[in-house]
């Protein structure tokens, strides 16, 4: 008999049993286990036990009878059984198109996932199941992302390396509150324990871990994950004011599509496209304009000019 | 019974086939009469390998395991039924790590902006929220989000439908790399979204070699009337940035505060030195590109290499200084 004959019959079995069964009843009901040395049968079992939890069957250890005496074995209908969901080929599609992104340590469990979900595919075209990738460069190995994901979704307390945007190796501490993705990046959002404030750590900076410590901490009432993860094209701030920034007429369309809150005011005499872009002292965006060289003119305020006009009298200089 | 069928794969693991059929059989109980080739093409496994699991699929049932109570599998004209199959009528659950992978993947893409699947995406997440629940993530799935607040390029969809139909496609472009808007004639092949950005991966007739193309950069797209012969670019599967031949390798010292350089940029070595500070070989085509990411590094890059990129940055700064003259 095929060990795939003999695993469909277990999961079968087990699936349909009214109660526990023993390992004596399992051997008993199902062909395969028949070795005429007990000792080697049950190892067989085991292993079989093994393979079928190793794929995600939930197979329970429960007493036979209200009377504790032996314990049997089951698979539980409401553990084992995707809930009843229907889906369109539309819904489908898309699923397939993201569980085919190309990323980092990819071990296809997304498909897998998708998969399953098929069953509940309405009739209609699937597409993206075969066609090439639509997403790719995840920049993050899918087991740290996963652990991440699981740290914030259950709320643990996680110790992990970092190292920061500035290069420095770190250890923290984090009472894990959310997990943002933003730009590219995946985020974990939480509370740093050592300086005692809400911080974002991108997980690609993550050099090793994250461990579970244990219980974290509940986020506060008002807590939102993506209000931590604050990027504008020239780095992280809290905007205060709006600068006027006139672009080349050859590089104002995509430079002011690549500014989120860029309100485009319109074309000068000239042909420049003015703008206007959210600024904070803690903004670098002097040097994002610089890297536009001639093509971007910083107009307003005056300190982002006076700035802008000094680098470039240094470099000049250099 | 064809045993052969049943032993051709014996190298596949047991479990691999038992993960697969917990997985097919419930689609085929759902989806009656649905054609051998179909089922093979979404589940992604050979036709053959398919008929193997199926044939041992009908040996298999319920005690006592007579003739009325093992599976029914009828093949038939290239179609498939199955019944006294009602115990494997579902699939079985999603997996913590299947139903995660999934979900961060489809909360990631959907926030892709311009994505013509997106409506359909973020029901479908919805539902998984819903119906798979904090049980099967691991906890309340609103602990994860995505931002989504980049504008859309507005040429993706027209890109996208190039794409599919084989056309050729007149394009005007801005390169960073030279700083410069050029028109030219592209095959694209493939539209894939990466690490925040739309590219478009085509045959670029101006330069005679497969290039990638950011979206967001392409300003105007034209028909062109003509199909073309996809070449099997490797689009995706391929890094950002292809070295070239006339490539020039630029080295550059990055303070702490210019470090994001090594991580956004290819580089050909990185070499960490006591300070936090780095140094990194970038292999550069062109030196506009370098010159103006030198002006925007300010004090935090000391250039190493070419000794002509200092000239550029110098002559860079001074063209942009009349602006404010």
């Amino acid at each position: 008999m095929h060990p795939l004959e003999r695993l469909v019959n277990l999961v079968a079995l087990l699936l349909e049993a009214r109660k526990p069964l023993t390992f004596e009843q399992i051997r008993d009901k199902l062909e395969g286990y028949e070795d005429s040395n007990l000792a080697s049968a049950k190892r067989k079992f085991e292993r079989d036990k093994d393979i079928l939890r190793d794929i995600g069957v939930p197979i329970d250890l429960a007493p036979t009878d209200a009377w504790d005496v032996e314990e049997g074995y089951l698979i539980r209908k409401e553990k084992y059984y995707l809930p009843e969901i229907s889906f369109t080929p539309e819904e489908i599609s898309a699923l397939f198109v993201a569980a085919r992104s190309v990323g980092e340590g990819e071990d296809g469990s997304a498909e897998q996932g998708a998969r399953k979900l098929l069953a509940g595919a309405d009739g209609g075209i699937i597409t993206g199941v075969s066609s090439g990738p639509l997403v790719a460069g995840g920049d993050v190995p899918g087991v740290l992302l996963i652990a991440a994901a699981e740290a914030a979704l259950q709320q643990r307390s996680v110790r992990f390396g970092y190292r920061t945007a500035r290069g420095a190796p770190s250890e923290r501490l984090v009472d894990a509150y959310g997990l943002v993705y933003r730009s590219g990046h995946w985020y974990l959002v939480g509370l740093d324990r050592e300086r005692e404030e809400i911080r974002a750590f991108r997980l690609s900076r993550v050099t090793d871990g994250p461990d579970v410590t244990g219980e974290g901490s509940a986020p506060p009432d008002d807590f939102r994950a993506g209000a931590h993860v604050q990027a504008g094209p020239w780095g992280a701030g809290e905007p205060e004011e709006r600068a006027r920034v006139a672009f080349a007429p050859e590089v104002a369309w995509w430079a002011t599509s690549g500014v989120p809150a860029a309100d485009v005011l319109g074309a000068r005499d000239d042909g420049w496209v003015e703008a206007l872009v959210p600024a904070g002292p803690g903004d670098d965006l002097a040097s994002w304009v610089l890297s536009f060289g001639p093509d971007v003119e910083a107009v307003e305020p005056d300190w982002l000019r006076a700035e802008v006009v000094a680098r470039l009298e240094a470099a000049r200089a250099d | 019974m064809p045993t052969e069928d049943v032993r051709s794969q014996k190298g596949a693991k047991a479990s691999e086939r038992l993960r697969r059929l917990l997985v097919i059989v419930p689609y085929l109980v759902q989806h009656q009469g649905c054609e051998v080739a179909e089922v093979a093409r979404l589940f992604d496994i050979d036709e053959k390998d398919l008929v193997a699991d199926l044939h041992l699929l009908f040996m298999t049932g319920l005690p006592p395991y007579g003739p009325g109570d093992l599976i029914g599998v009828e093949l038939e004209d290239g179609r498939v039924w199955v019944d006294m199959a009602d115990h494997f009528s579902r699939p079985l659950q999603l997996t913590r790590t299947e139903a995660l992978s999934l979900y961060l993947r489809g909360t990631a893409l959907a926030a892709a902006p311009g994505l013509q699947e997106a409506p359909a995406l973020a029901s479908a997440l919805g539902k998984l929220r819903d119906e798979l629940g904090p049980e099967a993530l691991g906890g309340p799935p609103e602990r994860v989000e995505a931002a989504t607040d980049e504008r859309p390029a507005e040429t993706l969809d027209a890109l996208r439908r190039a794409v599919a139909d084989s056309e050729r496609v007149e394009i005007e472009y801005y390169a960073a790399s030279t700083a410069e808007t050029t028109t030219r004639r592209v095959d694209p092949e493939e539209v894939f979204f990466a690490i925040g950005n739309w590219y478009v991966a085509a045959w670029d007739h101006l330069s005679g070699e497969e290039r990638l193309f950011r979206a967001d950069r392409v300003h105007l797209i034209t028909p062109t009337g003509e199909r073309f012969q996809p070449r099997e670019l490797a689009g995706a599967g391929r890094p950002l940035y292809t070295p070239g031949e006339g490539d020039v390798p630029v080295r550059l010292l990055l303070g702490a505060g210019a470090r994001w350089v090594a991580e956004y940029y290819e580089t050909s070595s990185e070499t960490d030195r006591d300070d936090g500070a780095i140094e990194v070989v970038l292999p550069a085509g062109r030196l506009e590109w370098v010159a103006r990411l030198v002006l925007r590094l300010g004090d935090e890059v000391t250039v190493l290499d070419p000794p002509g990129l200092k000239d550029r940055v110098r002559e860079l700064a001074s063209r942009t200084l009349e602006r404010y003259e």
